[in-house]
């Protein structure tokens, strides 16, 4: 059974698109990340053009997103104030975002530097998350607990237009925050992801931000930056794919939900290591498609309907 | 069914001109295609008559020709050239005015030379080939000598029929009594909208002797339509429903199983 998409002007099998939903929002619960990394490249694999794979996973984030923050917030774990200066400068950043995706669509480089920005950020992600697993994994058969530091002292924190935020304990510049939720924003915006894995890394050792408030206040700043990047290509890119949203938005919340519950059930490392080596497939299927000479070196495009 | 139709043809071309010996008679079982949420493709089914006499039956003299033009459609046809190892997008030539989709089809292999006498359809003069380049406006960008550009027009070709957008064939047009014939044109899921043009001729001695054209629309309709031109007409409200939708469904989910959990 196959569904006509009325954006990206396919039809594809509705179960596949189930399945990719249920399988990418799994992840995500297991592991609590928003899954846009790997939704938009497993959307190009199965054949959804480029554009509307990034916009139609921005918006699928934005549910993902509502169903991960309800628990934090509920355990009073979201910085409301630090989420709201990381957003302004998400905003800007995700005007430009979008103004340097519909460029490059223009250029027709879209393919290839999604293509590159993906392989580096899930090489990145996969390398990361494997080492830091197995580490985990050493130290627990040899009985070691590491110690971490509660604080981090450093640039950001000597910055003018210092503000207190109390749920943070942190009285720092609003400077880093902004632009960190700038660069956040362009990336969000070029790729579709809510760029969880880079902010939480970022809020901890740039910020100093407590590491209870992070997931959090991470989560709640997704849902308004890809409910942004969500408009913004509606209006300007037109490759918001509603009917391919549905589908995807219903499996993964599902798929999430699943997904938190097998993760009580495991061990973080073990999952982690897991999914290390699924993002590093995809990465490595992404690099194969850049460097293997492909069997058409055309491609394609219609840029208008002459009427 | 086809059967009834096209004898009940007969009758009327028959009774309307009976000094006509030869006609060419046909139908078609649409004049729509509609695109809807459950669109996958469509076969177009055409069919006819090679004479008003039922009685006569074709001969090897005798072919008929079924040519299929899309809407027309801009094209931007870009070149992957390597760098460094990687395999990246480097040159891109621009086609105005081509056919977004083309079919032609004939009974029996017809050549080069009766296509271009007789300007049927986008066949190239010289070779294989199915576009009349000197009627495309192109824009060359950087690719200026002349093998290149060849390599750019066989690529059109190529790409557009891996897409099933393009096809040439002889075997497709079945022939039944002797007399009649049928097709069926298989329309893929990718087809652009708009209105389609189908051209048949009936060759006798490799001269046309009779033609006949008739027009068919590719249309969106019903939610597959009501979506599509929501987003054009009124795009920030359609990305705010589909976000609200979104939060709904991410919202719901997570009180649902919640519940779920505590129980």
């Amino acid at each position: 059974m196959s569904i006509y998409l009325p954006i990206a002007e396919l039809s594809v099998n509705i179960f596949l698109l189930l399945s990719l939903g249920g399988v990418v929002g799994f992840l995500s619960g297991m592991f609590g990340l928003g899954g846009g990394f790997l939704m938009t490249p497993l959307l190009i694999f199965i054949g959804i053009p480029t554009n509307v794979a990034v916009a139609t996973s921005a918006n699928q984030i934005v549910a993902s997103s509502i169903s991960g923050t309800l628990g934090h917030w509920r355990q009073g774990l979201v910085d409301f104030k630090m989420g709201g200066v990381l957003l302004i400068g998400a905003f800007f950043g995700s005007i430009l975002g979008v103004w340097i995706f519909s460029k490059l669509v223009a250029i027709g480089q879209i393919d290839t530097v999604i293509s590159i920005l993906y392989f580096t950020l899930l090489t990145g992600i996969g390398l990361s998350m494997l080492i830091e697993s197995s580490k985990v994994i050493r130290d627990r058969i040899r009985r070691k607990s590491v110690k971490r530091k509660i604080h981090y002292h450093n640039w950001a924190h000597r910055l003018p237009f210092k503000v207190r935020f109390y749920k943070s304990k942190l009285y720092i510049s609003i400077i880093p925050p902004i632009i960190i939720g700038f660069v956040i924003g362009i990336l969000s915006a070029t790729m579709g992801i809510g760029g969880a894995f880079i902010l939480i890394p970022a809020m901890i050792y740039f910020l100093g931000m407590p590491t209870s408030k992070v997931i959090g206040t991470s989560l709640f700043q997704i849902i308004f930056i890809t409910a942004i990047v969500t408009i913004l290509h509606a209006t300007t890119t037109f490759a918001l794919d509603a009917v391919l949203a549905f589908f995807l938005v219903l499996s993964s919340v599902i798929g999430a939900q699943v997904g938190v519950l097998a993760a009580n059930k495991l061990r973080g490392e073990e999952i982690r290591a897991l999914l290390a080596i699924i993002v590093l497939g995809v990465a490595t299927k992404i690099a194969l498609d850049l460097l293997v000479e492909p069997n058409e070196i055309f491609n394609l495009s219609v840029i208008r309907l002459v009427f | 069914m086809i059967k009834q139709l096209i004898i009940l043809f007969y009758i009327l071309i028959g009774t309307l001109t009976p000094s006509i010996s030869i006609a060419l008679v046909i139908g078609s079982d649409q004049e729509e295609i509609y695109i809807d949420a459950n669109f996958s493709g469509e076969e177009l089914l055409v069919f006819g008559a090679f004479y008003s006499d039922p009685s006569q039956s074709r001969d090897s003299k005798s072919d008929i020709l079924i040519e299929v033009v899309g809407p027309l459609e801009d094209v931007a046809l870009r070149k992957k050239d390597s760098y460094f190892g990687f395999w990246l997008n480097s040159k891109s030539v621009t086609f105005r005015d081509v056919p977004g989709f083309y079919y032609l089809s004939s009974t029996s292999e017809l050549t080069n030379e009766f296509l271009a006498n007789n300007q049927i359809g986008l066949l190239e003069k010289k070779k294989s080939e199915m576009i009349d380049w000197s009627s495309l406006t192109t824009d060359w960008g950087g690719v200026v000598n002349e093998k290149e550009k060849e390599e750019f027009y066989s690529a059109l070709i190529r790409t557009k029929q891996n897409d099933s957008l393009y096809k040439q064939v002889s075997d497709e047009i079945e022939i039944i009594d002797g007399n009649l014939f049928r097709s069926y044109i298989d329309i893929p899921n990718t087809v652009p909208v708009g209105e389609y043009n189908v051209n048949l001729h009936l060759i006798i001695d490799n001269e046309v002797s009779q033609e006949y054209s008739y027009n068919f629309m590719v249309t969106r309709v019903g939610i597959e339509e009501a979506i599509y031109s929501f987003s054009k007409n009124y795009p920030f409200l359609y990305g705010l429903i589909s976000l609200i939708i979104a939060i709904i469904i991410g919202w719901s989910g997570a009180e649902i199983f919640k519940r779920f959990r505590k129980v």
